[in-house]
């Protein structure tokens, strides 16, 4: 009973530090879908630039971590910001499926340089920072999860701050909810669309950055699989809601989590997408989603 | 003020403005009437940037204005309450009127002060959301938000829309009042009655084109007018 209850804890732990690697992802698919109302398929393979940003950064040229990290968020922001202002604003009144068709295409030209850049072997990926783990009794905690779940915590924190307190952030909720209405306020509506790629680009290099601590190899596919995941959350909390997101990346691990330690680990995706389709039975519009007015 | 010359415009095929000009003086109030789907709102869009004309030229305190985008307009002092209000419906009404006020920098609480002088009900309502606010008080909401901006010429469209007769009263009041103080009024409505009594001048749209214009007095008591806007 005893050893039950400390895999239990464990497994949540891990649930909860994996799966908060994923609303930091989340978070960028629903913003952007929010604000600019597409589906960013590219999103994904950020993470995966934003890894080997870090690799380069560590492993090549011998720089300290911390700026590791701070090249790699500059990296992803910078080229977030450039997809979207030449290959999707462009696009801005063409329809939905052109865009959709656009994003997957830049999803391909991304895994395409990289797998040109640094071939299709996997890198491993460095050691940023040694924590001990901690222990209580039976549970451990390792210094992973621990680093993990303290940084996506502080910076959904601020994400909220700054969606609801700041200027910018009230003007990104203006223009998710009527872009002309917006326009007619002062407001840019493409500079603010920027701001949107932006962030989610920078929480992208976040989220590979710990992505690659995770699972220490990184190869030009990495972004993927997180990616479609990531987006799954991102609609089973609420396509569109930040709260959403971040509540759907958190179960999405714990429950990817705990059916590998109990059911299957090779079914593990499959009782995640099966537990997606039946909450969107029975919540069209995902957990935290609005049916009509999308918050961002 | 306001110079608007031949503008055509276009929504793919539909050419919905044909060929109109017409002017705002400083100091005005001009209105700008019309049945459904004559072109009134694809006008004054036209004008705040939301679209843009295929030809003809606009104007704007001495400046070309034609090709500008909206949210700088905004800037230069014009403002633009849409059809319908298009309110922040989840924002609060005090972040409703903060984004008024965007192009101000920060909202200054004196500019506060006069709306909520202005729009009591505002006041009271200042925290709630603004989706869960009265037809009325949304129309309220909508004009105090551009008012935020201190624009020098007020551009409405329709503000009467959907209002009980007593509030459509008030708000032909307030538009007033606003002009009294300073702010030249563009005023786009169905309800010709009172949009031809409080106008100093008025255009007449019919399919995209005007047919008609002069004196808001004038008009009121011309035959044709009476006949296809006033009952008769
Ligand atoms: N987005 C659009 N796409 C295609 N046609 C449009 C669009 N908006 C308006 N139209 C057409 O353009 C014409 C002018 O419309 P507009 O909205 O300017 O009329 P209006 O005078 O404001 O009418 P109302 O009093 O009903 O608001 C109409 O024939 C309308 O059907
Ligand atoms: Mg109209």
């Amino acid at each position: 009973m005893m050893n039950f209850f400390t895999s239990l804890i464990n497994n949540l732990i891990s649930g909860l530090s994996v799966g908060s690697i994923y609303a930091l992802i989340a978070l960028g698919y629903t913003m952007v879908y929010g604000i600019a109302k597409m589906l960013n398929f590219a999103h994904g393979d950020i993470i995966m630039v934003g890894a080997f940003a870090v690799i380069v950064s560590v492993s090549s040229l011998g720089l300290p971590s911390i700026i590791a990290i701070l090249i790699a968020v500059a990296v992803c922001v910078v080229l977030g910001v450039v997809i979207e202002a030449i290959a999707y604003r462009p696009l801005r009144n063409a329809s939905p499926l052109a865009v959709l068709i656009t994003a997957i295409g830049v999803s391909y030209l991304l895994q395409n340089l990289a797998l040109l850049i640094f071939g299709s072997t996997q890198y491993s990926f460095p050691r940023l920072f040694q924590m001990e783990a901690i222990h209580f009794g039976q549970i451990t905690i390792s210094g992973q999860s621990i680093i993990t779940l303290l940084v996506t915590t502080i910076i959904m924190i601020a994400l909220h701050f700054f969606i609801n307190q700041t200027k910018i952030g009230k003007a990104m909720r203006a223009v998710s909810e009527d872009k002309g209405a917006a326009e007619l306020m002062g407001i840019s509506v493409n500079r603010t669309i920027s701001v949107t790629f932006a962030i989610g680009s920078g929480l992208a290099a976040i989220a590979g950055l710990f992505y690659g601590l995770t699972y220490g190899f990184i190869g030009p596919y990495t972004g993927s699989m997180p990616g479609i995941k990531a987006f799954v959350a991102a609609v089973f909390g609420g396509i569109g809601s930040i709260p959403g997101a971040m509540l759907g990346g958190i179960l999405l691990g714990v429950i990817e989590s705990f059916s590998k330690a109990y059911i299957s680990t090779e079914l593990s995706d499959a009782i995640v997408f099966g537990i997606l389709i039946l909450v969107l039975t029975i919540r069209p519009f995902g957990l935290l989603g609005k049916k009509t007015n999308e918050k961002v | 003020m306001l110079q608007v010359n031949n503008i055509n415009v276009y929504y793919g095929k539909i050419h919905a403005v044909k060929d109109i000009s017409f002017h705002v003086n400083e100091g005005e109030i001009v209105s700008l009437i019309g049945a459904n789907g004559a072109g009134k709102s694809t006008t004054i869009h036209t004008i705040s940037g939301l679209l843009h004309s295929k030809t003809g030229s606009i104007s704007f305190l001495g400046e070309d204005i034609t090709k500008a985008e909206a949210y700088k307009l905004v800037y230069k002092g014009l403002a633009h309450v849409p059809e319908g209000r298009r309110i922040f419906l989840n924002m609060t009404v005090m972040e409703n009127l903060e984004m008024g006020a965007y192009s101000k920098g920060k909202v200054s609480s004196e500019d506060l002060d006069k709306i909520f002088q202005r729009f009591p009900r505002l006041k009271e309502r200042r925290k709630q959301i603004a989706g869960t606010l009265s037809g009325g008080e949304q129309q309220m909401l909508a004009m105090g938000r551009a008012l935020m901006s201190h624009p020098k010429l007020l551009m409405l469209d329709e503000p009467s829309m959907g209002l009980a007769p007593i509030l459509v009263e008030q708000i032909f009041d307030i538009i007033q009042e606003l002009n009294r103080t300073g702010t030249t009024i563009l005023l786009v409505e169905q309800n010709a009655e009172m949009a031809l009594k409080v106008a100093d001048r008025a255009y007449v749209l019919e399919s995209g084109s005007i047919v008609l214009s002069g004196a808001g007095k004038d008009l009121i008591s011309s035959d044709s007018i009476r006949q296809a806007y006033l009952g008769g």
